[in-house]
Formats: C-alpha cells, structure tokens, sequence
C-alpha cells in the first residue's frame, strides 16, 4: 500500500467502492468461523448498517478463576462498563474518534467505531462480588474468582 | 477448539525483507489513514503489544510497523470461549517522496499505535500570490 494518492481522485473512488466489500467479507469471515465452532443459536450475529461492532473475547478458566479477555484497542477506560447481574456478564462502551481526525478525510478507514456490547454467560459458582477488571494496551482483562465448591455430602441409603 | 480464530485480525502478508525470529502467527494491524493540512495520520490498532515491543522503522522507502504480543496465558488453561488469536502485528507502507521521512514520529496508548507523517515542505499547499503590474 502506497501514500501517494492524494494527487489520485480516480484511487481515492476505487477505496470507496471498495471498503463495504472489505468489511463485508470480514463479517462473513466471522460468521463462517463462528459457525464451525458455536451453535447456532449462540452466534455473534453481524451487525450490518447500524454503528454497533463486537470486539473479539476469549473466556479461559483454570480451576481457580475464570479469565475473560477483550480486544478493545482506543478506548478511554472510562467509557468501559462492566456489569454482572444473576450469571450474565455485560461488556459495553463506545469507542470514540478522536477529535483530531474526526473530519473524514481518510484515505483508509478499516478500525472501528461506535458502542459495543458483549454479554457472557457465566458458570455457577462464580465470586460475582469480586471481579478484577484491568485495561491495559488495548486488552481489556477480567478476572472471576471461582466460589469454593459446595463439599460433596454423602446421603447413607438404608435399607428397609 | 484449538483452531485460532483469525477472524477479526488478518495474517500478515509477509513482504521479502521481513525475517521473523518468533515463531506463531503474525497478524496484520487495521490501519486508519487520516490526512491533514501538514500530515498524515496514520492510526493501527495494536492490542496486546507493551509500548517498547513496537518497532517501526523507515528504510528504503519503506515503513515498517513491527509489535511483538507476549502469549496471554499458559496453554494450560481451557478455553471456553476464543475469538481471536493471540500473535505479532506487521504491516508495511511504501511512503512518496512527499513525506519527510525524517521528521515521522510515533506514539502509542491504550493498545493504538499513532504515527505522524509529516508532509515536505515541497508537497505543502502553498497560495501563490499574483502580483499585478
């Protein structure tokens, strides 16, 4: 990819024409790989012509904690909301253009912007009063501590 | 499961003069390109990378951004849940003569990566006054 087309009209049509393709085959990219390892009814589904965007999440755990990680490169800590209530977990913010560049003179426009929201369901036997939530380049880290599981009670049968 | 989603980041196309010393993959950074009156900004979003494990660098005419990501976690841990894969970003810009190679500059915060090309003197708009005689 070269900087030089700002002398180019004919290019700057051709990028145009060209992203709706690119962020649609990016979508359908998702889609597809979503679709290989989720069920169906669990899908992310796309969300086409509104300003919403879904940031990439991986849930881990271990037998300790639950660790939830996304992607959300941009964003001021501050507009991140982290909410648990009953085993739902809700990721939601809004990224935000910054207002040096805000005067849509791109010549290549692929990140994202706009709010978001991510819902998780969690396990039982998740610390939901405890949740350790850092931001750091980019990568937004939760973890869930796990409750001490309940001790295994032993029911005797008698026999009559 | 363990198939790395590469969904959201594409690989990296990897251009001859690249030599990888890290094995894994190496992801290609979404770039936001924005012009303005005496630069260009350019915007990749880099999540994951630490600040001083971004390197770029002009060499021929060429700008290269180079950020290593450190592995998360251990592959000990079950995933329920992996959308996106864990890598290096690379991507590379062949830069006009119009920019002034020398004075680009980078800076870097909350997992975006933003350099400023500035524009020569020679590409700058300039009015050209007429004088009447």
């Amino acid at each position: 990819m070269a900087f030089i087309p700002w002398k180019n009209k004919q290019q700057e049509n051709e990028r145009g024409a060209l992203s709706p393709m690119v962020a649609l085959r990016g979508e359908m990219e998702r889609l597809f790989d979503t679709f290989l390892r989720e069920s169906f009814a669990s899908m992310n589904w796309p969300t086409w012509g509104s300003d919403k965007w879904s940031p990439a999440i991986d849930v881990a755990e271990n037998d300790k904690e639950l660790t939830v990680r996304a992607e959300l490169p941009g964003i001021d800590p501050k507009d991140l909301d982290v909410t648990v209530t009953g085993n739902q977990l809700v990721l939601s913010g809004e990224k935000k253009e910054s207002t040096e560049h805000n005067e849509k003179n791109f010549y290549q426009s692929e990140t994202r912007y706009g709010s978001f929201r991510r819902t998780v369901a969690l396990p039982d036997g998740i610390d939901t009063e405890n949740v350790d939530a850092q931001y750091a380049n980019g990568v937004l880290t939760l973890r869930l501590r796990k409750t001490a599981p309940a001790a295994a009670k032993r029911i005797e049968v008698k026999a009559g | 499961m363990n198939q790395e989603a590469t969904l959201t980041k594409p690989a990296a196309e990897q251009s001859e003069s690249a030599e990888r010393t890290r094995s894994g993959r190496c992801y290609r950074p979404s770039v936001d390109i924005v012009e303005q009156a005496d630069e260009l900004l350019v915007l990749a979003d880099v999540p994951g990378a630490k600040g001083d494990a971004i390197d770029v660098k002009f060499e021929d005419g060429t700008l290269e951004i180079r950020a290593e990501v450190a592995q998360r976690q251990g592959d000990e841990q079950g995933y329920l849940l992996r959308e996106y894969g864990v890598g290096d970003f690379y991507r590379s810009f062949r830069i006009s003569e119009t920019i002034d190679a020398s004075r680009i500059s980078a800076e870097y915060a909350d997992g975006v990566l933003t350099l400023h090309l500035p524009k020569s003197e020679a590409a700058k708009p300039r009015k050209i006054t007429v004088s009447a005689k």
